[in-house]
């Protein structure tokens, strides 16, 4: 359908019969891939499916068992990520690969540093070239300036400036947004799109429809290791691409609302202060009862669970557990007393990658695999056998190491950890961050599960979509505080935003009736 | 790569009897451990065959005595590292001991049993003072034991205005150079001490947290594990380990000297490696870094026994270190999680 376009220009980058096993796994069968300058390709599938295996070929970092690269029709070898960049393809990772200490500048120059007479750095020439990146991207930043005082958003913008600085005519943005707010998202869509008119050809992987749909041209699908359709983004919708991305119909994702708030109040937070981000934060959570909890990043919401979890100091406010006023100066304390957090960053805080799945899953009941202090590894492996079943984790073996698993099996590993200590209140940081579509159904259903049992959740989420599909109540947090709280059935994205950015204030009338 | 996690894809919960608990044979082929005491067991055969004086009664009981006390300060060393740690103030220690030992057993006449006890207090106060400092201060472990190593050695130096001290009775004496069956008493005590670290590190909680703590300290400790007392544990054995291994060695010498146990930091180290773990924290095994103790000693005495220069050895055992981990980082690489 789109055979006069190929006619007309060869393709920036043509991947004919890419193919890639791994024992056990055969992770590319023979893809094909086309990008061409002056477009967006979204790239979308399942985690798993073999898209960064496809891009890391592209990057250099792994080499095909079979299969032919060319660039601007040249057939070209690409052995190593420095036959990457010197081709013109810039890969922006998920985790930034930006040093933190060094300033921006430092950054976006690093490998290219000009060079004065004498031989040494010049750095008016450096900051000079620093700034005309930033400003191409419609960003300023002071170029001396550590990278790692800026936002997540901005550093992104840093490492979009070194590819363009670079040279890059390809730049791959894998999950770009993951750690963005609705804001930067926009900003970043923008930046794509001028990127775009400047004729730098973008491959865009994400899992979350609204931008692939705001920004794709065309669009690629994977599943398990094959093409399964390249569609131009006009010519699709979210509900076929899913259809495709998973090879059947997902309906109704979030599920069957429960019986709303019906149990009684396991956790009540009243004016809480902690650290410089809680300044005055209130809600309740019954039994049974999803809370979302929305803000922008920075707005206190991991702050928050932290707090009550015992992980950060509490400065101020009251915090009940089952109508028992508690203050957890250890988080092991806050677990013994039925809290439970998942951390929002299961790689850096959440899970030991390193260790086996079994591990991962007891390391919070060390009781239960214990027996007079002695460990038992039967109970152990039983515990974790039993929530391989439960959650559906599919791993080789729980003996596995979780940093071979792929992202949804390591956000349900994350999960389980939780669930075997069977708290009264699960507090849940982004659960589905950086999950393809079908483990997030599956987390979905989890956390239904769990609030069927009786189970109080909180869920902190920047999703806004899965926020409102989620939640039986929304509370929405702007600077450190609680600006407002909705109900499942008044809560609309415009609403929730509008709390979140300070808007509209709305006083926390929950909060307020439980006062008095 | 590994598979995905449709919603469509089958139960998982089919799991075969065989799966479940992998034979003991088949686990300890695959253990890197086992490639370790094959290089063991070669030297051993190999110099054997090539001198003729090493092979013998008398050679072996002398290595072993060599070894178990290199032995008993990487066994410390290994908790530290699992943690992801350095504890680089053991050698120190052990002369700060020894000093203490010769104090307290000669100058003081003290009755055994409260002297040795006061001797191992030495070190594990040590530790305890440097797991403290790591906790209260923030600074990195390479820091505090690095000011460690000098205090110790410079109050050991200072206490005695660097004289030794000689006297100790035959009893004392029998720690370090007596036997029971044959077997030296270090040997004897090193592999008690051995199979203790094993079954803490392996089969306690606190062991196993050791390494959860070694994985990801921020997740160990939103897991609930007491992170600050897990570290001040580590710390303490490490003390407590170079105490005991010093104890043996100021009666194998017959002598207490500040100048003892100097540069044993990186012996201790370097067996902990050769015996697998990273020093990013989160592995290490009992079993490796015994079997790494005793290949440097071996190749200490091989060297002796081959008659190289004894100023050779320092420079063989570095180029060991360096190949030993390098195999173990190919081998980890060649098999993926």
């Amino acid at each position: 359908m789109t055979g006069t376009e190929e006619q007309a220009a060869v393709p920036l980058v043509r991947m004919t019969g890419i193919s890639k096993s791994y024992p056990g796994v055969r992770a590319l069968a023979e893809v094909d891939l086309t990008v061409r300058a002056g477009e967006v390709l979204a790239l979308v599938g399942e985690n798993g499916a073999g898209k960064s295996t496809l891009l890391k070929v592209l990057g250099g970092v792994v080499s095909p068992d079979a299969g032919q690269v060319e660039i601007a029709g040249e057939p070209v070898r690409l052995a190593g990520p420095r036959d990457s960049q010197r081709h013109g393809i810039a890969v922006i990772h998920q985790e930034l690969t930006l040093a933190p200490d060094l300033s921006v500048a430092e950054n976006v120059m690093v490998g290219r540093e000009p060079r004065t007479r004498a031989g040494l750095v010049d750095r008016s020439a450096m900051a000079s070239a620093t700034r005309s990146a930033l400003a191409e991207l419609g960003v300023q930043v002071d170029p001396w300036t550590p990278v790692g005082r800026l936002s997540l958003a901005r550093q992104q913008m840093v490492e979009v400036a070194r590819a363009l600085a670079q040279r890059a005519r390809l730049i791959i943005m894998d999950e770009p947004t993951s750690a963005l707010t609705e804001d930067e998202v926009d900003r970043l869509l923008a930046t794509v799109r001028r990127l775009r008119d400047n004729g730098v050809a973008v491959v865009y992987v994400s899992h979350r429809m609204r931008e692939i749909f705001e920004v794709a041209d065309r669009i690629t699908v994977m599943r398990d290791g094959q093409v399964t359709g390249v569609l131009p983004a006009a010519q699709t919708d979210p509900d076929d691409l899913v259809t495709r991305m998973v090879g059947r119909e997902i309906d109704r994702l979030f599920g069957e609302h429960g019986r709303a708030g019906v149990g009684e109040v396991v956790l009540e937070v009243r004016g809480l202060r902690a650290g410089p981000r809680v300044r005055d934060v209130s809600f309740q959570v019954r039994a049974g009862e999803v809370v979302g909890m929305a803000g922008l990043v920075g707005s206190g919401r991991t702050e928050t669970a932290k707090a009550v979890f015992g992980a950060e100091p509490i400065t101020a406010g009251e915090v009940r557990l089952r109508g028992r006023p508690v203050r957890f100066r250890h988080p092991g304390l806050a677990i013994r007393a039925g809290l439970a957090y998942l951390s929002e960053d299961r790689k850096l805080t959440g899970l030991f990658l390193d260790q086996p799945v079994r591990s991962n899953i007891a390391v919070t009941v060390p009781r239960q695999v214990a027996s007079r202090g002695w460990f038992q590894p039967r109970r152990e492996r039983r515990l974790a056998e039993r929530f391989r079943a439960a959650l559906r984790i599919v791993c080789p073996g729980v003996d596995a190491r979780v940093g071979g698993l792929s992202g949804g099996n390591q956000q349900k590993v994350a999960l389980a950890k939780w669930l075997a200590t069977e708290p009264a209140v699960l507090l849940l940081d982004e659960p589905t961050r950086g999950v393809d579509i079908g483990a997030k159904a599956e987390i979905y259903r989890i956390i239904r599960g769990l609030a069927a049992e009786g189970v109080g959740i909180v869920l902190i989420s920047s999703e806004l979509t899965e926020v409102l599909g989620m939640s039986d109540r929304i509370v929405v947090l702007c600077e450190g505080r609680t600006a407002g709280e909705l109900a499942a059935d008044e809560a609309t994205e415009e609403g929730v935003v509008a709390l979140a950015t300070g808007v509209r204030a709305r006083p926390a009338d929950a909060a307020g009736e439980a006062r008095s | 790569m590994t598979s995905t996690a449709t919603a469509g894809s089958p139960p998982d919960n089919a799991i075969a009897p065989d799966e479940q608990r992998e034979p003991w044979w088949r686990r300890a082929l695959r253990a890197r451990e086992l490639g370790l005491l094959v290089v063991v067991a070669a030297i051993i055969v190999v110099l054997g065959l090539v001198t003729d004086n090493f092979v013998t009664v008398d050679n072996l009981v002398v290595m072993a005595r060599q070894a178990a006390l290199v032995v008993i300060i990487a066994l410390g060393m290994t908790f530290v590292i699992a943690t992801g740690g350095i504890d680089l103030s053991v050698g120190s220690v052990v002369a700060l001991t020894s000093v203490a030992t010769g104090y307290w057993v000669i100058s003081a006449d003290l009755p055994f049993a409260v002297a040795i006890p006061l001797a191992v207090a030495t070190g594990l106060a040590c530790g305890l003072v440097n797991g403290a400092l790591i906790l209260l201060t923030r600074v990195p472990p390479f820091i505090i034991t690095l000011g460690m190593l000098g205090i110790a050695r410079g109050v050991a130096l200072g206490l005695t205005s660097g004289s030794t001290k000689t006297g100790f009775g035959a009893p004392f004496l029998a720690l370090g150079q007596g036997s029971w069956l044959g077997i030296p008493i270090p040997v004897w005590v090193a592999l008690v001490l051995a199979v203790l670290a094993h079954l803490v590190l392996t089969r306690t909680v606190l062991g196993r947290h050791v390494y959860f703590v070694g994985s990801n300290e921020p997740a160990a400790q939103l897991s609930g594990i007491r992170v600050d007392r897990v570290k001040l544990f580590v710390y303490a054995v490490a003390g407590t380990m170079a105490a005991l291994s010093s104890l043996l060695e100021t009666a194998r010498l017959s002598v207490a000297q500040p100048s003892a146990g100097v540069g044993y930091e990186l012996t201790a180290i370097g067996a902990v490696v050769i015996g697998g773990a990273s020093l990013f924290g989160g592995s290490g095994s009992i079993l490796g870094t015994v079997l790494g103790g005793t290949l440097l000693t071996l190749i200490t005495n091989g060297l002796i026994a081959l008659q190289v220069s004894a100023y050779w050895q320092q420079a063989v055992q570095g180029l060991v270190i360096i190949a030993a981990v390098t195999l173990n980082e190919w081998r980890s690489r060649r098999s993926p999680g």
